[in-house]
């Protein structure tokens, strides 16, 4: 009994502790592990996310300029935001723009996404094309738009002309200008909606469609009851992403318009850059970054609320 | 051993110290000029130098590069011991980099910098004090507006290396075909508003309706060119002592009505305001406006041949004149910054610079306007051209001290957002009297922060 303890005991002592050294060697060397693929990771947040971030609700509270001179200004740069009729317009105006991109630019892409999903003779062409607007920088498409809408030399204008339509004061006319930064960034958003709903409908299962069918459903409400709700959580991805773009709009903005006519096409972005990093400007830097925190806090809002209205859907789903 | 594990509190909380302390660290410098004390022309006789500056400017033309380059090359055989890095950068980011410089102790020994610019560097003293380096005959060289523009409360923080400003630029055939038979070719017959309004108005007479009769150069960072109205009118922008806005009164709604019937009229494109991105030139280039007030540093530009103006025979002509004529100060300095290791080489170089031989070799090449007294009245040979730039040159003394002084206070880049900010609303259907009050508060404004 005793040898028989010892020597289950022993067998036991001898077998359990390499188990535990491996268990423990497991648990260290994937520690490890887990550590190096977190550092890098962890450093790349920290630098560029989190000390920014940070920093810039630092200087937020500071009145300081491009050359170091500073002064602690607590919230008085909150203080004259909220009283800033310019901060004001470039807010009404982001959400116009906002209003105009999101939902039109997603109809879009769905409808399109749609009709190259199905048997279309060269739909990798017309997808790569749609596509192709997304690749070019926003610099560069702000440019091509200056161009194409230049009330005096323009494309658009030249072809409204030809077809025996008025000319537009797409420059001079805040309305118009606004319309044509929305289109030039439909044009260019539009490919990335269609490819997010693209590979939502790949995912529909087939099936699911011939029962309905089978159950005598049209196509309008194969494509409302079945389809439509089935792309929910690329819907819901799209709808967070393109709020964000829609917020954070600046490069398009900047080349086509400079925020002209008067404020007509300011947007909250190009007026922080406008008031804080440009080289010709005040160069209010404490100011430029309040407004900067102001947009991260509305877009941290935007996001949490949808969060909190479709929580789980994209899993449900 | 217990280890506490990185949680996302513990992160921002390390995160926010870190910059917390990186900011109070940073909180330090640059609120204020700090100057030498050195009495003036105390070590002006620099004698020989050695070591390695860098010398950063933008490339504004292939004519500048050519000039710089010479400079630098004659300088090092002057002094074999001292070498010149020559660094050209592109004009967008350029005070952006230089300022990031400046802050982390990295920007380079001698730099470009324009005339609208300059009093922010001035008055947060991160420029090298050139008041010992220069005799009082060496500053006096200069012509005194431009002598000026590079003074801050008494001392001299660099050398104004060229100048430019705006004249009119005009097909000579379009205006012929509206009946103008004589231009003005001496500056004391510049027309005045009067005659300028019948010469737009004769042109839009003839001219398409696509087509306009004139452009003028404030888009952008231009604004404060209107400013060029207000004093022809008589007016100025800011009170004698620089500290308050003068925009409301008689010359500045004289100024903003006539500049406001530009649009009226349809002299002008309706998008030729200040927030576009459609420049004068552009605007002359394309042949949308018979005549378009450009910078003499743009005649390289309308004269090229690939690219250049293709609608036919064009020259210059003045600016309009009122009670007054005047132009905008336009042009750049170089300076050297206060934190130079070779502050003897900085200033040998900034003298070299703008020696005589040199001045004219960099305005001859570039095309742009000389700031000594010995060569504003001397024919220059200019490479591109020569036959128009006489214009400019005699336009550039219609450049007043009022202008000089408004234009280099420490605070011009706000004053020319004011400016950018309320013309534009001005030009899209204000009224005169509220398009001047207006202008006046916010000018007020930017020059009190």
């Amino acid at each position: 009994m005793t040898s028989a303890t010892e020597r289950i005991g022993g067998a036991t002592a001898s077998a359990r502790p390499p188990r535990r050294r491996s268990a423990g060697g497991f648990r260290a060397s994937s520690g490890a592990a887990a550590t190096a693929f977190l550092v890098p990771n962890v450093v790349l947040i920290v630098v560029f996310t989190l000390l920014p971030l940070v920093y810039a609700a630092v200087i937020s509270l500071q009145d300081l300029d491009s050359l170091g001179g500073t002064s602690w200004a607590g919230l008085g740069n909150y203080a004259e935001l909220v009283t800033d009729p310019v901060f004001w317009q470039s807010v009404a105006n982001t959400g116009v723009f906002t209003l105009f991109t999101v939902p039109v630019g997603m109809a879009i892409g769905l409808g399109v996404a749609v009709l190259l999903n199905g048997v279309l003779p060269g739909r990798a062409l017309f997808r790569t094309i749609i596509f192709l607007p997304l690749v070019v920088s926003g610099v560069a498409t702000g440019v091509l738009g200056a161009w194409m809408f230049d009330q005096n030399n323009g494309f658009v204008d030249d072809l409204l002309k030809s077809l025996g339509l008025p000319a537009v004061q797409w420059q001079s006319s805040g309305g118009w200008a606004m319309t044509a930064v929305i289109l030039m960034t439909l044009w260019q958003r539009i490919g990335f909606d269609m490819l997010i709903y693209l590979a939502g409908l790949q995912g529909v299962d087939p099936a699911v469609q011939e029962a309905a069918t089978t159950d005598g459903a049209s196509g309008w409400q194969r494509f409302r009851l079945i389809t439509f709700p089935l792309l929910g959580p690329s819907t819901f991805f799209l709808l967070v992403m393109n709020l964000i773009y829609s917020f954070q709009v600046f490069d398009t903005v900047w080349a086509m318009t400079r925020g002209g006519p008067g404020y007509g096409t300011t947007t909250v972005v190009s007026y922080a850059y406008r008031v804080a990093f440009d080289e010709h400007g005040p160069q209010l830097l404490g100011y430029g970054a309040a407004v900067g925190i102001v947009i991260y806090l509305v877009t941290l809002l935007i996001t949490g609320l949808q969060w909190r209205f479709t929580s789980g859907r994209d899993q449900t789903d | 051993m217990p280890h506490s594990p990185l949680t996302r509190r513990s992160l921002l909380v390390g995160a926010l110290g870190v910059v917390a302390a990186g900011a109070l660290s940073g909180c330090v410098a640059n609120n204020g000029p700090d100057p030498s004390g050195a009495a003036a022309g105390s070590r002006a006789d620099i004698g020989e130098v050695s070591g390695t500056i860098r010398f950063a400017f933008w490339g504004g033309s292939d004519g500048e590069n050519a000039g710089f380059a010479h400079a630098k090359r004659e300088f090092e055989r002057r002094h074999p011991k001292a070498t010149i890095e020559l660094q050209t950068l592109p004009y967008d980011g350029f005070f952006s980099g230089i300022d990031r410089g400046i802050l982390s102790g990295t920007a380079p020994d001698v730099f470009r910098v324009d005339y609208t610019s300059i009093g922010k560097y001035t008055s947060h003293g991160v420029l090298l004090d050139l008041t010992p380096y220069l005799t009082e005959t060496e500053r006096s060289a200069f012509l005194p507006a431009l002598a000026d523009a590079v003074r801050f409360e008494g001392r001299t923080y660099g050398v104004p290396h060229q100048t430019d400003t705006t004249a009119i630029a005009f097909n000579r055939a379009a205006l012929r075909e509206a009946g103008i038979r004589a231009v003005p070719d001496r500056l004391d017959d510049a027309w005045t508003w009067e005659e300028f309004s019948d010469v737009a108005t004769k042109l839009r007479r003839t001219l398409p309706d696509g087509k306009y009769p004139f452009a003028y150069d404030w888009t952008a960072a231009g604004a404060y060119r209107w400013s060029s109205f207000l004093y022809q009118a008589g007016g100025s922008l800011l009170s004698e002592d620089l500290r308050h806005a003068a925009v409301d009164g008689d010359p500045g709604r004289k100024a903003m009505a006539f500049t406001q019937r530009f649009f009226d009229e349809r002299w002008v494109p309706a998008n030729n305001t200040i927030k576009t991105t459609v420049y004068s030139d552009n605007f002359f280039l394309n042949q949308t406006v018979a005549m378009s007030f450009v910078g003499d540093f743009l005649v390289p530009e309308l004269a090229d041949r690939a690219n250049g103006y293709q609608g036919g025979e064009w020259t210059t002509t003045y600016m309009p004149r009122d009670v007054a004529a005047a132009s905008d100060l336009g042009g750049n300095a170089v300076v050297a910054t206060r934190d130079t290791e070779h502050p003897e080489l900085a200033a040998a170089f900034l003298k070299f610079l703008v020696e005589e031989d040199q001045m004219r070799d960099f305005c001859q090449r570039a095309n742009e306007l000389p700031t000594l007294r010995s060569l504003a009245d001397t024919p220059l040979d200019y490479a591109v051209r020569p036959d128009v730039m006489d214009v400019f040159t005699r336009q550039a003394t219609t450049i007043t001290e009022t202008a000089v002084r408004e234009t280099v206070v420490p605070g011009f880049a706000s004053v020319n957002t004011a400016l950018q900010d309320q013309l534009e609303l001005a030009f899209h259907g204000r009224g005169t009297d509220q398009a001047v009050r207006a202008v006046d508060a916010a000018v007020d404004a930017a020059v009190a922060s």
